[in-house]
C-alpha cells in the first residue's frame, strides 16, 4: 500500500469510525429519553367557580397549585412548587407568605422572593373559565402577578 | 480409598503441601481468587496502625451490600406504590426481611465513611505519590460511585424521606448550566420524580452502578498490586529509597537501578525480556527478609477483619432499623426536608445559592481532589516536608465535616438554625 493511500484511507476510516461513535452515542441518549411522558396534562379543569371560598386560597394538592380568589378582584392560581429545588411551599394565612419547608424560602403574597434562597418568584399560571362554566388552569401559560379572572 | 480422596483434592488444589513454601506461594499464585496478593508482603504493611485496613472494611462492606441487596432483590418491585408496600412486607412479614434491609442500609452508610476515611489515610501517608497517581483518580471515582449508589438507592423505599431527598437532589442538579435540566429529565425519565424516576434509578442502583464499580475496584486493587503493595509507612523509608522509583521514560537525573543478584535458593520464572526501566518500587535483597508469606499472614488478618467488619454490621442491625417514613406524597414536604446525611453539606450550601453551593463548589471539590497528585508535585511522604499540603487537605475535611454536622443537627424546620438541645413543639 502506498503511502498516500495509507493516510486517505486511515483518516477516511477514522472518521466514520467517531461519526460511527456520535451517532451510537446519540441514539443511546435518544433511547433513554422517553418519547411519551406518563405525567399529569399541563393543562386541566379544577371545577365551578362557587366551588371556592373567598378569604384564604385554597390549596390543590394533586396540581400543586393555590387557588386565591378575592371578591373584588377575581381568581389567580399560583404554582406551588418552590423555584429554589421544587419542594412544594405552604401558605400561612397568619403572614399572608408563602414558606418553602426545605430551605427557608419566603414569598410574600404577589410570590416575590423576601427571604432565603431562592432564585425567582412564584410562578402564576393562566386561569380561563370554559364553556361548561369550569375553571380550566394552563401550567404552559404562565402570567404576571397581577393577572386576574373576573367572574361574574 | 484414601488415595483417590487424596487425588480428588489435589486435582481441585494443585498445589503442594501448606506446610512447605512452594505450597504457601502456590495457594496465591494457583488460585485465581487470592492471586491478586503476591506470595510475600511486607511484614509493615500488615501492621494495623499503618492503615487502619480501612480499604478492605470498605470493600468487604461492598461485598456484604451485594449479597444483602440481591437478597433484597426477591421481594421488591420498582414501581410506587408497590415498592413502598414491599418495604413493609419486609419490615413485617418477610423472614430476616428487616434485618437484611438494615444490614443493607447500615453497610451503605459505613461504606460512604470507610471510603472516605480511607481516601485521609492516603492521603495524610502520601501514598498518592508518584507512581500511584492515578490509582488516587481511580479512588474518588469510586468514592462518587458510592455516593451516586447511595443516591440512587435512597429512592427506592419510596416514601416520604426518599421522594423528597430525590426531589432535593436532582433539582440541584439541574442548576448544573446548559446541561443541567437535560440530565436531570434523562434521569428521572420525566419532569417530577415519578414511576419512571422509580424504575432508573433501581436499574443504576442495582445493575449499572455496581458492575461500574466492581471493575473500577478490580482496577484499583491491580494497581495497588503492581506499585508494590500499600505503600509502606514513612518512617520506613529509607532516604534513598526515593530515588529508586523510576518510570520508563524517566530522565537520567533519576538514579539507575542497582542490580541484584539471584539468590541461589529461589526459583525464578522468566516471562520475556525487555529493555527499559521497571515503573514499580523494587524489592532489593535486605528488604526480602522484612516480608513473609501471604499464607498465612495476610490471609488471616484480612479474614479478621472481613468477619470484625460482617458482626458489626450485624450487631448494628440487630439494635438499630432503617428508617422507614410514610408513603410518598408528593403534595406534602415534610418540614425540614432534608437529603442523606451525606449531601446534608451540599444541601447546606445549596441553601445560601443553589448554582454556587450546589453546582460549582461540589465540582471545583472534585476537581481539585482529583488533581490533587498532578499539583503536589512535592517527592516528599514525610509529614514534616508537606505541611501546606495537609493544612489545604485538613481545611476540606474539617469543612466537609462541619457542614454535614450543621445540615444533620442545626437545621430545623424551615432550614431555619435550631441547635440539637432545642425542642419545638408543633413543627410541621
Amino acid at each position: 500500500m502506498k503511502r498516500r493511500s495509507f493516510f486517505s484511507w486511515g483518516t477516511a476510516g477514522l472518521v466514520a469510525l467517531c461519526s460511527a461513535i456520535s451517532v451510537s452515542l446519540g441514539a443511546v441518549v435518544r433511547f433513554l429519553t422517553p418519547s411519551v411522558f406518563y405525567e399529569p396534562p399541563q393543562s386541566f379543569k379544577i371545577g365551578n367557580p362557587a366551588d371556592f371560598s373567598f378569604g384564604p386560597p385554597t390549596f390543590l394538592a394533586e396540581e400543586k397549585i393555590f387557588v386565591f380568589r378575592d371578591r373584588e378582584k377575581g381568581f389567580a392560581v399560583a404554582n406551588a412548587v418552590c423555584t429554589h429545588l421544587g419542594c412544594t411551599v405552604g401558605y400561612f394565612q397568619s403572614d399572608q407568605r408563602f414558606h418553602c419547608p426545605c430551605h427557608g424560602s419566603v414569598f410574600n403574597a404577589e410570590g416575590v422572593v423576601q427571604y432565603g434562597p431562592a432564585p425567582r418568584p412564584l410562578e402564576w399560571f393562566e386561569v380561563t373559565l370554559t364553556r361548561d362554566g369550569q375553571l380550566k388552569v394552563d401550567k404552559d401559560q404562565a402570567v404576571p402577578a397581577s393577572y386576574r379572572l373576573m367572574v361574574s | 480409598m484414601m488415595n483417590p480422596l487424596r487425588d480428588a483434592w489435589q486435582s481441585i488444589v494443585r498445589r503442594d503441601p501448606l506446610s512447605t513454601d512452594k505450597g504457601k506461594s502456590e495457594l496465591v499464585f494457583l488460585n485465581v481468587w487470592l492471586h491478586i496478593h503476591p506470595a510475600k508482603v511486607k511484614k509493615d504493611n500488615l501492621k494495623v496502625k499503618h492503615t487502619f485496613y480501612l480499604g478492605f472494611i470498605t470493600f468487604f462492606l461492598f461485598l456484604i451490600l451485594v449479597t444483602t441487596g440481591v437478597a433484597l432483590m426477591f421481594y421488591y418491585r420498582p414501581h410506587p406504590p408497590q415498592a413502598y408496600q414491599d418495604m413493609k412486607d419486609l419490615q413485617f412479614v418477610v423472614y430476616l426481611g428487616s434485618f437484611l434491609r438494615n444490614m443493607h442500609r447500615w453497610s451503605a452508610h459505613g461504606m460512604v465513611i470507610c471510603v472516605f476515611l480511607h481516601m485521609c489515610r492516603v492521603f495524610y501517608t502520601g501514598s498518592y505519590k508518584r507512581p500511584r497517581q492515578f490509582n488516587w483518580v481511580i479512588g474518588v471515582v469510586l468514592f462518587l460511585l458510592t455516593l451516586g449508589l447511595s443516591f440512587t438507592g435512597y429512592l427506592l423505599p419510596w416514601d416520604q424521606l426518599a421522594y423528597w431527598a430525590i426531589t432535593v437532589g436532582t433539582n440541584i442538579g439541574s442548576y448544573a448550566p446548559l446541561v443541567g435540566a437535560r440530565v436531570r429529565e434523562l434521569l428521572l425519565g420525566g419532569h417530577t420524580v415519578g414511576e419512571s424516576a422509580l424504575l432508573r434509578f433501581y436499574v443504576l442502583h442495582v445493575a449499572v452502578l455496581p458492575a461500574v464499580m466492581t471493575l473500577l475496584t478490580m482496577v484499583h486493587f491491580w494497581r495497588v498490586r503492581k506499585d508494590g503493595g500499600l505503600s509502606r509507612p514513612v518512617w520506613k523509608l529509607k532516604p534513598e529509597k526515593a530515588a529508586r522509583l523510576v518510570t520508563i521514560g524517566a530522565s537520567d537525573t533519576i538514579a539507575p537501578l542497582t542490580a541484584v543478584p539471584a539468590s541461589k535458593d529461589k526459583t525464578y520464572g522468566l516471562m520475556e525480556v525487555v529493555t527499559g526501566k521497571p515503573i514499580f518500587e523494587t524489592v532489593s535483597m535486605e528488604e526480602e527478609e522484612d516480608t513473609v508469606f501471604s499464607y498465612p499472614y495476610a490471609f488471616f488478618r484480612e479474614g479478621v477483619a472481613l468477619l470484625a467488619t460482617v458482626a458489626t454490621v450485624m450487631a448494628v442491625s440487630m439494635f438499630w432499623k432503617a428508617p422507614l417514613e410514610e408513603l410518598a406524597n408528593p403534595a406534602k414536604t415534610p418540614n425540614p426536608a432534608k437529603a442523606p446525611w451525606y449531601f446534608l453539606g451540599l444541601q447546606e450550601l445549596v441553601s445560601h445559592s443553589a448554582l454556587l453551593g450546589g453546582v460549582v463548589v461540589p465540582a471545583l471539590a472534585v476537581l481539585a481532589l482529583i488533581l490533587i497528585p498532578y499539583v503536589d508535585l512535592n517527592p516528599s511522604r514525610r509529614p514534616a516536608d508537606r505541611k501546606w499540603a495537609i493544612r489545604a487537605f485538613t481545611l476540606f475535611v474539617v469543612v466537609n465535616v462541619v457542614l454535614i454536622v450543621v445540615g444533620t443537627l442545626f437545621r430545623g424546620p424551615g432550614w431555619a438554625w435550631v441547635p440539637p438541645w432545642v425542642h419545638i413543639t408543633g413543627a410541621e
